[in-house]
């Protein structure tokens, strides 16, 4: 995937699929379930005779945690690299999945005041929008408080929103990050930016994402750094 | 002064992901400012120039929304007025004790228009039947202020060569400063005078408030 | 933490507030000395293993040697660092005119390690691909890392090339001249300085460390007025076997694709190919500079007739190596073809004319190899740059332009794309700056759409239409299912005219009888060339763009035009 800035090599062969020749039939019968017509995607350039260029203008990319090199870091629960650099570079949310498949019956928001939150908050309300489940917000008190918080969901004109869907907005101090992820119900889409702020944190994911996406089991959708959200 | 990407597609009429393109590119000179681009205007101008661009930045290039076709009838009839007692035993007659009559044209040019409107007349009459014509000259008339739409009651039917070959007793005269306001008036006034209501009632020679009234009651019940 | 953060911004904002030339300098400079350095460490490491390997040559076992390491090559570029294969120069050149010159990280070490493997073990490939791809690939991850953007990342992935051939050559012009003639394809004043800076860099990290300061020692050349008929000659010939040395490596390697092997034993049969074709000629293994050199000090042992089919083995050794799975490149090959190529001229000349008063045998191996690089890459500013440098002096020049130009342009007659464009050709991908090609591929649908255009329900009465029809603007009129806002099809005010003007017909058909259904559209997947060859095969002056059954916007002719001509401006304007 060749990226504004990056290039972003995802090999779907043998080394990461168990059998490369049933994936597809395999996809498709995921959807059919659903009552969903898939649509494959086929690359149209390659960048050497067998490698295919992939378009990176999608709306979501949904990937699962281990699109890695390292297998080791994987089994202690961190992101794969390439997930990284994926968030990091990529235009659209990506979604990591669970390990099971868990309907969801609410979208909780992780907003902690960044720009990248804020972008997560506008494609939760966007997806409650647009499902009609309810939307829960979390957020964790940091060195402000709670009128800190609010003004800034203010300044970017997304109160309205916030209060046209009936959302709940939970606070928790500093140190009570812990119990504020074991608060968020299982079966709830997390939505979360990247915490990507300066040098070192764009190159290594924030603590708290990695923190959170180690401990909590959810399906967690991540708007990273250059991901832009619209609300429609 | 600093742009966003959205304003500057506006002012470069091109998408804003083509901006985006560019700025990766390095084809356009930007100023960052986050994830979100800003760009300065002098820097841009130069940009402009170099590359044989059209940029104009301190203009917005705002289209020119159309006012003047939104003149609505009332108020040009509202100008125009409403003139009894024409008389006059045929058109060319008709049309001067008209003009003479109508306060709104101005003394010098009253000549020339009735010169005008018998011209017209001879082409093609304007009488478009039920005893009404539209008489109206072909050419703009630069010297009015605003578009006006005259009725004039006449004593005595006139042979109008009308299109129905009935006598005419009722004219309506347009006069605009501009074609396109003409083409506007002509169209709405056509439209009230099908409705066979309002001609009823025009044959009680109504005032001029009256008769505003009547056209608004006539154009709500039909919005455009 | 939040010190070295302010400190890093203000550093980076210093940095980019100064005038960009002088960033790219600096910039292309360590771009120049870290591929000089690859190429370096390529070269060292290339000598030191094929003399390690030079004793073992006289076993029988040692046609297995090349294979051994062409297996190895392949396995190691597919399994660990999953790149394709080939030789990578296309693939440099399409990142620069496709992704402004984005390239892996890991292809700037991937091809050192798999051409060291190949040409090691003494398949018969060059070493200048490899490093090529190394060197632009190490300016392209600088441009990243400083978060430049494209136009400043081409111009490292340019200094990196440029440094990497300096380096290896130790020829800095010649350097800069591939750089620009075969990679960029664009002289830009922007882009030459910090190019030829790089250059001069890689090529004194290559002085400062091999000692030797010259890749080929030679002495004195003389060449008169008398060389130049036997040159015209000369360089029909090089661009005879120009030609037939590209055919020659296509031709082998889509032979290899047909066969169902994997790769690595393609890799097998191509190794042992060239070592079975090494037992009787050694002159074909690996990447041949110590044979080049023989040649030019006239210390070349061979006679007329081994050296003649001298020609024809290596051309063939180096198809089997590079087209079954070897990791290498051209360019090695090509001078030692075109070295023998010209001693073989030489040789015959003086038997058939024995008084002639021509120059050494040793400049025409020079002037051979002059041919060989512009024939087969068409860059003819290479080939004569490249030798001159090589032999360091002017000297030879008015015969170098003579057989460079005519053996470039006679192979570009008889096969109109150079060896490194064709495959791009042919995919559609060649890309050059400012062509047609290249601006179709910038532009995007998703640019192009011009969105705001009113929808109507399909179950609309005709009535109702003709209402709406007078106050809009609107052409083509999307219909579209009620709940769903699925495409149905469209309704063009062209083509329902006479219906339109029958009022009789205004309150008895739905939208839905009176819409189109076969017109054709667009999809935001497709190329604009695509979408343009569908509007002119079927006269259509704007098309529908539908996604996922869902109607997305329309795209004319006329915004086409209006932003190829900007985009025309944008790509050509000098900077």
């Amino acid at each position: 995937m060749y990226f504004s800035n990056d290039a972003v090599q995802v090999d779907l062969d043998h080394s990461y699929l168990a059998s490369p020749d049933t994936a597809k039939n395999h996809a498709k019968g995921i959807f059919d379930e659903m009552g969903v017509k898939p649509k494959f995607y086929e690359p149209k350039n390659f960048t050497a005779s067998s490698l295919p260029d992939i378009s990176t203008n999608f709306d979501y990319l949904c990937c699962p945690r281990s699109v890695s090199d390292i297998s080791s870091k994987i089994g202690l629960g961190h992101l794969g690299p390439k997930v990284r650099r994926l968030i990091k570079h990529g235009t659209f949310p990506v979604l990591i999945t669970s390990p099971v498949y868990k309907p969801w019956k609410s979208i909780s928001v992780f907003f902690g005041g960044s720009k990248n939150a804020l972008n997560a908050l506008k494609l939760g309300l966007k997806i409650s929008m647009a499902s009609g489940l309810p939307l829960d917000i979390y957020t964790l008190l940091e060195k402000k408080d709670e009128s800190y918080y609010k003004d800034l969901v203010k300044k970017d004109g997304l109160e309205d929103p916030v209060s046209q869907i009936s959302t709940h907005w939970h606070f928790y101090k500093k140190q009570d990050f812990d119990s504020m992820l074991y608060d968020v119900t299982h079966n709830s889409l997390i939505v979360l930016g990247a915490y990507g702020h300066g040098i070192i944190k764009d190159i290594l994911l924030g603590s708290k994402m990695e923190k959170i996406q180690s401990t909590v089991t959810n399906n967690l959708l991540v708007t990273g750094p250059n991901c832009s959200v619209s609300l429609p | 002064m600093e742009l966003s990407v959205i304003e500057l597609s506006k002012h470069l009429g091109v998408a804003p992901n083509t901006i985006e393109r560019w700025v990766r590119q390095g084809n356009l000179p930007v100023s960052k400012k986050g994830e979100n681009f800003k760009f300065r205007a002098n820097e841009l101008e130069k940009w402009a120039v170099k590359h044989n661009i059209k940029l104009n930045l301190s203009d917005k290039k705002e289209p020119k929304k159309e006012t003047q076709t939104v003149v609505s009838l009332t108020d040009a009839v509202q100008k125009g007025g409403v003139y009894f007692d024409i008389s006059g035993n045929d058109v060319q007659s008709v049309l001067l004790a008209s003009i003479e009559k109508n306060n709104e044209i101005p003394e010098d040019f009253k000549i020339d228009l009735l010169e005008r409107l018998v011209e017209r007349e001879k082409a093609l009459s304007t009488g478009i039947g039920n005893g009404f014509a539209i008489p109206h000259p072909r050419e703009q008339l630069s010297y009015l202020e605003s578009p006006m739409v005259s009725i004039c009651f006449l004593d005595h039917p006139v042979d109008y060569k009308a299109l129905d070959n009935k006598p005419v007793s009722i004219l309506f005269f347009i006069l605009c400063p501009e074609l396109k306001m003409h083409l506007h008036l002509l169209s709405a006034l056509s439209f009230c005078l099908r409705d066979a209501e309002f001609i009823a009632f025009l044959e009680t020679r109504p005032e001029l408030d009256q008769l505003i009234k009547k056209i608004e009651t006539i154009q709500k019940a039909n919005p455009v | 933490m939040t010190v070295i953060k302010n400190w890093y911004q203000s550093i980076y904002h210093k940095l980019f507030q100064m005038d960009d030339r002088l960033l790219l300098i600096i910039a292309g400079s360590i771009a120049g000395i870290c591929s000089g350095l690859a190429a370096v460490a390529l070269r060292l490491s290339l000598e030191h293993v094929l003399e390690f390997l030079h004793p073992f040559r006289n076993y029988w076992w040692a046609f297995a040697l090349p294979a051994v390491g062409a297996m190895l090559s392949s396995l190691y570029l597919e399994k660990v660092a999953r790149e394709g294969a080939g030789h990578g120069v296309p693939e440099v050149i399409y990142s620069v005119s496709r992704y402004g010159g984005l390239l892996r990280f890991r292809s700037s070490f991937s091809r050192l390690i798999s051409s060291f493997l190949t040409i090691g073990s003494g398949g018969s490939a060059g070493p200048e691909a490899p490093v090529v791809m190394s060197g632009s690939a190490i300016g392209s991850n600088l441009a990243k890392f400083l978060r430049l953007n494209d136009r400043q990342r081409i111009t490292l992935v340019g200094c990196g090339t440029a440094g990497a051939i300096a380096s290896i050559f130790n020829a800095p012009i010649a350097g800069l001249v591939f750089s620009v003639e075969v990679i960029l394809g664009e002289w830009k004043f922007v882009n030459i300085i910090p190019i030829a800076i790089a250059a001069v860099a890689g090529a004194e990290i290559s002085q400062a460390i091999i000692p030797e300061q010259v890749l080929f020692n030679h002495q004195t050349f003389h060449v008169g007025f008398s060389d130049i008929l036997p040159s015209l000659c000369l360089a029909m010939v090089t661009a005879l076997v120009s030609v037939f040395f590209t055919k020659v490596l296509r031709q082998t390697g889509k032979m290899a694709k047909k066969t169902s092997f994997p790769l690595w034993i393609r890799a097998i049969i191509g190794g042992c190919t060239v070592g079975i074709i090494a037992i009787f000629m050694p002159i074909v293994l690996a990447e041949g500079y110590h044979s080049i050199q023989s040649m030019i000090s006239q210390t070349f042992s061979m006679g007329i007739f081994l050296a003649f089919v001298a020609i024809f083995a290596k051309i063939f050794a180096t198809a089997m190596t590079l087209g079954w799975g070897g990791s290498g490149g051209i360019f090695a090959p090509c001078l030692v073809i075109g070295s023998l190529t010209g001693v073989v001229f030489h040789k015959s000349l003086s038997m058939i004319i024995p008084s002639i008063a021509c120059a050494s045998e040793g400049a025409y191996a020079l002037l051979g190899m002059t041919g060989l690089v512009s024939g087969v890459m068409q860059a003819p500013l290479t080939g004569i740059f490249l030798i001159v440098e090589i032999t360091g002096g002017y000297e030879t020049i008015l015969p170098l332009i003579i057989v460079s130009s005519i053996s470039s342009t006679m192979s570009h007659y008889i096969e109109p794309a150079s060896f490194y464009f064709k495959e791009l050709i042919e995919r559609g991908q060649f890309l050059r700056p400012g062509t047609d090609a290249r601006i179709l591929s910038d532009l995007n649908i998703r640019e192009l759409i011009e969105t705001g255009h009113v929808t109507v329900s399909e179950n609309m009465v005709f009535r109702e239409f003709i209402n709406m029809l007078k106050t809009s603007g609107q052409n083509f009129f999307p219909v579209i299912e009620d709940q769903t806002d699925e495409y149905k099809g469209v309704i063009q005010i062209s083509a329902i005219r006479k219906y339109a003007l029958d009022p009789a017909m205004y309150d008895m058909v739905f939208l839905n009888q009176v819409m189109e259904t076969e017109v054709l559209t667009a999809s935001l997947d497709n190329d604009l060339q695509e979408v343009l060859d569908m509007m002119d095969i079927n006269n259509m002056d704007s098309i529908l763009v539908v996604e996922n059954d869902r109607f997305v916007g329309m795209i004319s002719k006329t915004k086409i035009l209006d932003l190829y001509r900007r985009e025309l401006i944008m790509q050509t304007s000098v900077h």
